[in-house]
């Protein structure tokens, strides 16, 4: 992955230096030793372009042949099966793997039906320990992410969950797992997103008489230099 | 007539046990808890908001601030969620001296919790004499990186210092040293009957209430419950050296008390295997493109801190920094079991409690 | 009653062992070569990059240049260098990013003042701060030079 970013600074770097390349064949002219230099510097240039040409094609061969399936494709698909099976059929949005993480498999499903795939993950899928539930405020909409863990089997799952960002409603995970309980507070402290059924929904970490949330991108803080 | 009421005391924040700016609302019927309410947010900086606006670089010193009795744990899983998402590799002398800080690191932290445990529940030499020994592996560190507490040591792609001359072999009279001082504190402290008086039995829970709140640590793992990342999940490099995971069975202060104690004396033989294996020559950063952007996507790397999993979530969108950076603290969530833990509790469990739990406030509030 | 007597043991013993308090501040503390104090400043060796000032996580570096009054040489000179040692949090990325080590750490931590003004430390002060300056600076390990943003 970093090798791809490299390439995008030497492209830019190549279409300038041709650029500054035209400039001093013009000035250069005059004089035999630079034009030869340049000429040899323009070869080396076409060269490395060729080059890179050549790698780029086939890069472009190798992506075309289909990525090998993850290994854990499977356990993926068997959580799917089990959600559809025993909750409903639409209770799925989308369902995928995320690669940069050690290939997590990822599941984002509709608020709807967020508690009862919560009871099915804890007690069909052994899925007991909640690891960290993030809020993320993508500009758009809001999101609730959860990570789950068995500590039997060591298998993990992602389950994000979307919200409104008019009306950030999310059905509260503390029922069937404890240790949502503050960070589901700390959530509603700082990107205002309420959760239904919340035993104890109040603000952790800003003051009780506090107005806004802070870690919303559109939030003006009251102190301009902080 | 003689009527009895409830009385709301505040543990307030400032108060010399909480072991940071913690504050606990106490409901008390004579001596006995019936509700307590932990109240945080005292110490709470805002570093999650401030990291939308710093590169990864840049965040690294404030990573150091949270966990600040602990922190190279801290830098160490900063980077390493931006190592994984980028698909960096370390070079193996870098992580070897990434290991050797980090558990180095738990020692001096364990010896913090030790030493200001026993100062809570009354007992004024193990303090110090912990401060004595965790001021030796301070010393090793402010020759390695230049600081005592916060390092700004590891950098995404390896470490920023490579090893003084003749560090190593300081580390390496340590562990000794070491060993020889925790045979003392267990004939000082293990033995004596008050302090047991004090300390077993007290707070105790089974391990479905651990799993169910998301204990982590020596908290989980006084339960009987064999979850330690090192071995579960291996990072760095850890699947190579050999050391035990010590277990609890009655999920009490007791336990959790002698966990700690032998998680040190662990760390001390995974420090002896290090420097044995330790590499000759080798870089200390590996290949990093000059500006850090990972690419766009998320990721949620965990290891285990002396207090318990630390995990960091990052989102990102390409840039060089990152659009949501959320850590998990162990601390906070460990705390969550306190008020159950402290319903029917007397005033002078509650420190004790308290102080078995191993929190760090400025990991609390972040 | 055997575990208090056990330990009774142990704190005794250790008032026959060596001291290790040290009798600071009468004696001064001698701080290892790599350790982060107040920053010393080098004019001549500024080229006015501003690394070190983009670098900053808490951006208490300002500086300004001016173009070099010697019409011979190209590029800038300094002319201010401040830095606000009331958010400086002595984390040595500027000495880290800059390319001509001409910003470096001293090994200076007593920098109490009564009056905040005295925090903030300009470009002469810094250049005159220039004993125990640390040697170690950009050593085996940091990344490449104009590494990070």
């Amino acid at each position: 992955m970093s090798e791809e970013e490299k390439k995008e600074p030497q492209e830019s770097g190549t279409a300038e230096a041709g650029e500054q390349a035209k400039q001093k064949t013009a000035e250069a002219e005059a004089d035999p030793e630079k034009a030869a230099k340049l000429k040899a510097a323009a070869e080396a240039r076409a060269a490395r372009a060729a080059a890179k040409a050549a790698a780029e094609a086939a890069e472009a061969a190798e992506a075309s042949a289909p990525p090998a399936p993850s290994p854990k494709q499977p356990e993926l698909d068997a959580a799917a099966a089990l959600i559809r099976r025993e909750v409903a059929d639409e209770a799925l949005e989308e369902v995928y793997i995320n690669e940069l993480n050690g290939h997590m498999p990822t599941i984002i499903v509709k608020n709807d039906y967020w508690r009862s795939i919560a009871e099915l993950l804890k007690i069909e899928n052994d899925l007991t320990y909640l690891r960290n539930v993030s809020g993320v405020d993508y500009e758009t909409h809001l999101e609730v992410v959860y990570h789950l863990v068995s500590l039997q089997s060591g298998r993990e799952l992602t389950v994000k969950v979307k919200a409104d960002r008019e009306k950030p409603e999310v059905s509260s995970a503390t029922p069937v797992w404890a240790t949502a309980n503050w960070n589901e507070r700390e959530i509603y402290d700082l990107l205002g997103i309420v959760f239904t059924g919340h035993p104890d929904l109040r603000r952790i970490m800003m003051p009780d008489d506090w107005v806004g949330h802070p870690l919303r991108k559109d939030y003006e803080p009251l102190d301009s230099e902080v | 007539m003689i009527r009895t009421e409830e009385l709301l005391l505040n543990v307030g924040p400032q108060h010399p046990s909480t072991h940071g700016v913690f504050r606990i609302v106490v409901k008390l019927d004579g001596e006995v808890i019936t509700e307590a309410t932990p109240v945080m947010g005292y110490l709470h900086r805002g570093t999650e908001k401030l990291a939308e606006q710093l590169n990864y670089t840049q965040i690294i010193p404030y990573t150091d601030r949270m966990d600040y009795v602990s922190a190279m744990t801290n830098n160490y899983v900063l980077v390493h969620a931006v190592e994984t998402m980028m698909g960096l590799e370390v070079p193996e002398r870098a992580e070897f001296m990434r290991l050797i800080v980090m558990e180095l690191q738990r020692v001096a932290s364990h010896l913090v919790w030790w030493g200001t445990y026993l100062l809570d529940i009354g007992a004024m030499s193990p303090f110090l004499y912990a401060f004595r020994d965790r001021e030796t592996i301070i010393n090793l560190f402010n020759e390695l990186c230049g600081a005592r507490l916060t390092y700004n040591y590891m950098r995404v792609g390896g470490v920023k210092w490579d090893a003084p001359p003749g560090w190593i072999d300081k580390v390496s009279e340590f562990i000794p040293y070491m060993e020889g001082k925790l045979r003392e504190y267990d004939k000082l402290v293990s033995g004596n009957e008050i302090f047991l008086a004090r300390i077993k039995g007290i707070g105790k829970y089974d391990a479905a209430t651990a799993i169910d709140y998301g204990l982590s640590g020596a908290n989980l793992r006084c339960t009987g419950v064999d979850w330690d990342l090192r071995k579960a999940e291996p990072y760095s490099l850890y699947s190579r050296f050999e050391f035990d995971v010590p277990l609890g069975q009655n999920g009490d202060c007791y336990d959790r008390y002698r966990i700690r104690l032998e998680e040190i004396s662990q760390s001390l033989r995974i420090l002896k295997q290090a420097i044995a294996q330790f590499p000759s020559g080798g870089e200390t950063m590996g290949k990093v493109p000059r500006a850090i952007r990972p690419p766009a996507g998320e990721v949620y790397t965990r290891i285990e801190s002396p207090r318990g999993e630390i995990g960091c979530h990052i989102v990102s969108k390409g840039k060089a920094e990152p659009y949501r950076l959320k850590f998990r603290r162990p601390s906070f969530v460990n705390l969550q079991i306190l008020p159950k833990l402290l319903i029917g509790e007397t005033m002078t469990n509650l420190i004790t409690i308290l102080g078995g739990v191993d929190i760090v406030v400025g990991e609390v509030d972040c | 009653m055997k575990g208090l007597f056990r330990g009774l043991g142990v704190t005794l013993k250790a008032m026959t062992s060596p001291k290790v308090t040290t009798s600071y501040p009468d004696v001064p503390f001698e701080m290892p070569d790599r350790f982060r104090g107040i920053q010393h400043f080098i004019p001549e060796l500024c080229i006015v990059c501003n690394q070190c000032a983009r670098i900053c996580p808490t951006d208490c570096i300002t500086l300004t240049g001016k173009p070099n009054p010697d019409p011979e040489k190209r590029g800038k000179v300094i002319d201010t260098f401040d830095i606000n040692f009331e958010i400086c949090i002595l984390c040595d990325l500027c000495t880290e990013v800059c390319p001509t080590e001409a910003i470096v750490m001293t090994n200076h931590f007593e920098l109490s003042a009564f009056s905040r003004d005295d925090l903030f430390k300009d470009a002469q002060w810094l250049t005159d701060n220039n004993t125990l300056v640390r040697k170690d600076n950009n050593n085996i390990g940091a990344p490449a030079k104009g590494g990070a943003k």
